[in-house]
């Protein structure tokens, strides 16, 4: 028994606001919805949406580019949300968030399969490759500064994992940011150079998830 | 265990909804388990005390992180767990938080010298009457040598050497570290 730790608990016992519920769920949102605006200001600044965006959305290109990656985004945002707190196991959530990279995936073999084989090469590479998985990253940064704010915020106890899923799902919204500005056309490409970007995020999310995640 | 979990999740319940009595009985309750599961696994140069307080206080900074579906236990584990390991982190020690069953926070206490003494009972069970009774009598009961040498009409020296042997003899059959004879 400690006297000071006697002092402690009724010291915490005294301070107790009701907590409101979706706590958790709000704090995430917030986060993500700042870190998104940052997100659509450098687009814009940086890049600037693609010149014909007003045909392009009458395609269904565009949207299964936007729809890929937000889709994918804001299943990993559910599965953030409950490595936010202790004890929490990502569960299917997580297979189920591969879902849409595997329809994707499908389109693009598909895409490949009936293309004659002068087609491959743009197909697959477009005319952006080398640069459209950087430019992914940096848009999808301010998401994932706006997903680190709100983890640390909660109780991950799982830090590299929680990381892990911030940064994949920061890269997946900043790709669907990102998609209103490029103008690559190809299911393969998608699949390959969308994918590569939010990998890229999700790799920082991982590698400073111990560091950037820690609370005390 | 199976009913610390709706003890404590009801208290942490009540807290949540902003009841002060339930809930400093819950933190109260959870000291004394976190005291016992850091003084087993504290790294060399923490005060356990100190991680107690720190825990209790992550509970309570977090406490909105709880999710009234998952049970109370595991999630209070967690917590205890992580804190473990961030000060064996800042203590760059070489060391690693076992992980276990949140039961290794939620044991009843007491539990674990009761299962040492039936276990005690069953090796000790091999050797000569006259030895067990003279071991139980001098390392257990807490006999001196002089009282128990009296008792069994042996002579001091007699009733060392035999306590000596007995020790001698269960730690070659069970091996593992040598027996503390102190």
């Amino acid at each position: 028994m400690s006297t000071k730790t006697d002092a402690l608990i009724h010291g915490l016992s005294l301070d107790l606001a009701p907590v409101v519920p979706g706590f958790v769920a709000r704090r995430i949102a917030l986060g993500l919805g700042l870190g998104g605006l940052g997100s659509v200001i450098v687009m814009l600044a940086w890049l600037g949406p693609r010149p014909d965006l007003a045909q392009a959305m009458l395609t269904p290109m565009f949207w299964m580019k936007v729809g890929y990656a937000a889709a994918t985004g804001l299943m990993l945002a559910l599965v953030l949300a409950r490595l936010a707190r202790p004890a929490a196991r990502p569960g299917v959530l997580a297979a189920v968030a591969a879902a849409p990279f595997a329809l994707v995936s499908l389109m693009a073999a598909a895409r490949m399969a009936q293309a004659a084989p002068d087609a491959y090469r743009s197909l697959l590479m477009g005319h952006s490759s080398m640069i459209c998985p950087w430019r992914i990253l940096l848009v999808g940064l301010p998401i994932l500064i706006g997903a680190v704010w709100a983890v640390r915020g909660l109780a991950p106890t799982r830090l590299v994992l929680s990381g892990l899923v911030a940064g994949g799902c920061a890269g997946a919204l900043g790709a669907a940011v990102y998609a209103i500005a490029c103008d690559e056309t190809s299911a393969p490409f998608l699949a390959i150079w969308y994918t590569a970007g939010m990998a890229l995020v999700a790799a920082l999310g991982a590698l400073g998830g111990s560091r950037l995640l820690r609370w005390r | 265990m199976d009913e610390i979990e709706p003890r404590l999740r009801a208290l942490m319940l009540a807290g949540l909804a902003g009841e002060a009595e339930p809930y400093r009985r819950l933190l109260d309750q959870l000291s004394g388990l976190l005291r016992a599961y850091y003084g087993r696994r504290c790294p060399p140069g923490v005060d356990a005390e100190d991680l107690v307080q720190e825990t209790l206080i992550a509970v309570h900074t977090r406490r909105a992180t709880y999710d009234a579906g998952q049970p109370f236990t595991a999630w209070a584990y967690a917590i205890a767990r992580y804190k473990l390991i961030d000060a064996l982190r800042r203590g760059r020690a070489h060391l690693r938080a076992p992980v276990e069953a949140a039961e290794a926070l939620f044991v009843a206490p007491g539990a674990d010298a009761a299962m040492a003494g039936r276990d005690l009972e069953r090796v000790m069970a091999d050797l000569p009457a006259r030895t067990r009774s003279l071991i139980r009598d001098v390392k257990l009961t807490g006999l001196s040598t002089r009282e128990a040498a009296e008792k069994y009409g042996m002579t001091e020296s007699a009733v060392k050497v035999a306590v000596h042997r007995g020790l001698k003899a269960l730690g070659a059959r069970y091996g593992g570290s040598d027996v503390d004879e102190d």
